[in-house]
């Protein structure tokens, strides 16, 4: 690593000042260190977040739960109560990288992760993500890459949390311009589907506080499928969330990760989801509606199947 | 070769090498340091620190060093460059194959990708610190007893592991055990035998799984 600044900041206004226009938010650093080491990111100033009081709190609530920034993943995947009230993103927490991982990483570091493109990880290309002017992957290996895209990088969104959270409809509160501002998931990523740097909407300098998670969708599941059994990032996952009365289900919401760069809904899949029986006929017709207009590369056509698989299987775990 | 050859023939091991290079770090560490410790992290808060050389107090194996380490300067190599401890091994340096696991605050972490200056407050342990009286615990017992390693490296990671989950939890399934391992490599196969090594250190009796079966899960 290049030789870089250090300091602690002990609140969220003094981490932004010291963090300044060339300073990164240091918290369990996998991504950050991995990053510098690879020479992918420049920091002339490290700011160590983790001294900033209250950012690491767990906090159950009626309608709604409020996890921190720098909660661990380990901690997440731990929770009893995370297990009992929000299944899927205790089986997404899960999933994360190893034990050593998740004992450091945090739900802010998990969400604000860059793209895992081997070519923008590769310290001697300079692809569109980077700035530059080519996307590798277009005409390269794209075996990991997006199906859907708004631009023209094609590298997929990898959060497993993100995915989990978009379907819980979880609202990210992020510091910035000196207040708080609250974004759905969606508009956490937005800016990755059009601008092929943007890794997510987060500007240089915004601090990502909590999410806020509603209670309403008291059924959730987070399925992945990845080349290896653990230990690995996800080639497709799917997240869903939802009421079920009756055996009917109600308020369902449904996300793919790793085929798009932002957790890829759909809201015609979501309404017609509406009241119906969770069956395999159901989860054909939402896979139909998730994947209209997908575009696969030359070697990730695998994922359409793939896809269609995990929500049928997603899908039928909310049944319970 | 042992250190002990190297020095009766007059040449230096390169082990015995790297740790010299920590003699005077050790040397400094005191009893009052932990103090000392405290009071930089209340000074140094909010302070712009580096990227020269500072001052970083590490708590490791239940001794504290007070260093002098570039804020670049990652946990592994203060811990075997600046402190000679080579328990943790440096392998992908990127958080990837788990040889360089040691503990912070009792779990495991991988030492490459963890600033040293950030690791100041926390009890660090190494491999070398589960032993302080140069026994072995009953996982490393266990690694001897089923030949749970072919060439080692990869062992002390592994060996942290382990020790990690069965802190957590004495009784563990196949299932915890994969879970807890998912993050250290073996390059020569031995994971079956990392398995079963870990089942019966923590008593419960190993079921039969295949080379195969074992493999497919990690």
């Amino acid at each position: 690593m290049k030789p870089f600044e250090y300091a602690t900041a002990l609140t969220v206004e003094s981490a932004r000042q010291l963090a300044g226009a060339n300073g990164h938010y240091l918290a369990g650093g996998n991504d950050l260190l991995g990053r510098l080491k690879d020479d992918i990111t420049e920091a002339s100033r490290l700011v160590n977040i983790k001294a900033i009081p209250g950012l690491n709190r767990i906090e159950p609530g009626p309608q709604t739960w409020r996890i921190g920034a720098l909660v661990t993943i380990a901690q997440i995947e731990d929770h009893p109560e995370i297990r009992r009230v929000f299944p899927g993103l205790h089986q997404a927490a899960a999933e994360v990288g190893s034990q050593q991982i998740r004992n450091v990483a945090t739900l802010g570091g998990n969400l604000a992760q860059h793209s895992r493109c081997w070519y923008y990880r590769h310290r001697d290309i300079q692809c569109l993500k980077k700035r530059g002017r080519i996307c590798y992957a277009l005409e390269g290996d794209n075996r990991y890459h997006a199906l859907f895209t708004g631009n023209v990088c094609i590298s997929p969104v990898v959060s497993n949390l993100a995915i989990a959270l978009t379907a819980l409809d979880a609202t990210a509160v992020v510091w910035r311009d000196g207040q708080e501002r609250r974004m759905t998931m969606a508009e956490l990523y937005e800016l990755a589907w059009d601008n092929p740097t943007a890794h997510h909407s987060l500007r240089p300098g915004d601090l990502l506080l909590r999410v806020e998670i509603p209670t309403v969708r008291p059924r959730s599941a987070y399925l992945q499928i990845s080349d290896k059994h653990s230990f690995d990032w996800a080639l497709v996952s799917c997240a869903a969330a939802a009421r079920i009365e009756n055996g009917r289900i109600h308020n369902a919401r449904i996300a793919l990760g790793c085929v798009s760069p932002v957790p890829h809904q759909v809201t015609a899949a979501n309404q017609f989801l509406e009241g119906k029986n969770l069956d395999e006929a159901t989860a054909d017709q939402v896979a139909d509606l998730l994947l209209a207009g997908a575009q696969p590369q030359e070697h990730n056509a695998y994922k359409i199947p793939m896809a269609r698989a995990l929500i049928r299987r997603t899908l039928l775990q909310l049944r319970g | 070769m042992k250190p002990t050859d190297a020095s009766s023939t007059g040449r230096l091991s390169r082990r015995d090498f790297f740790k010299g290079l920590g003699t005077t770090a050790v040397a400094a560490a005191a009893a009052q340091a932990e103090s000392v410790a405290q009071e930089l992290q209340k000074l140094n808060a909010e302070k712009v620190l580096g990227p020269g050389p500072v001052p970083v107090t590490l708590k490791v194996n239940g001794k504290t060093h007070r260093l002098e380490l570039e804020p670049r300067v990652t946990l592994l190599d203060a811990l075997r460059n600046h402190l000679g401890l080579t328990g943790p091994k440096e392998g992908c340096d990127r958080a990837a194959c788990g040889a360089c696991t040691v503990w912070l605050d009792g779990v495991a972490i991988y030492a490459c990708q963890k600033l040293a200056i950030d690791a100041q407050g926390h009890e660090i342990t190494t491999v070398e610190g589960l032993t302080p009286d140069g026994r072995l615990t009953p996982v490393q017992q266990a690694f001897v007893e089923r030949d749970a390693l072919q060439c080692g490296y990869c062992t002390p990671g592994f060996v942290m592991s382990v020790s990690a989950l069965l802190r957590k939890k004495p009784k563990p399934t196949v299932d915890d055990v994969l879970h807890a391992c998912a993050g250290n490599v073996c390059r020569c196969g031995t994971h079956p035998r990392v398995l079963e090594a870990a089942l019966i250190a923590a008593g419960v009796r190993p079921v039969s799984m295949t080379r195969t079966e074992v493999i497919s899960h990690v």
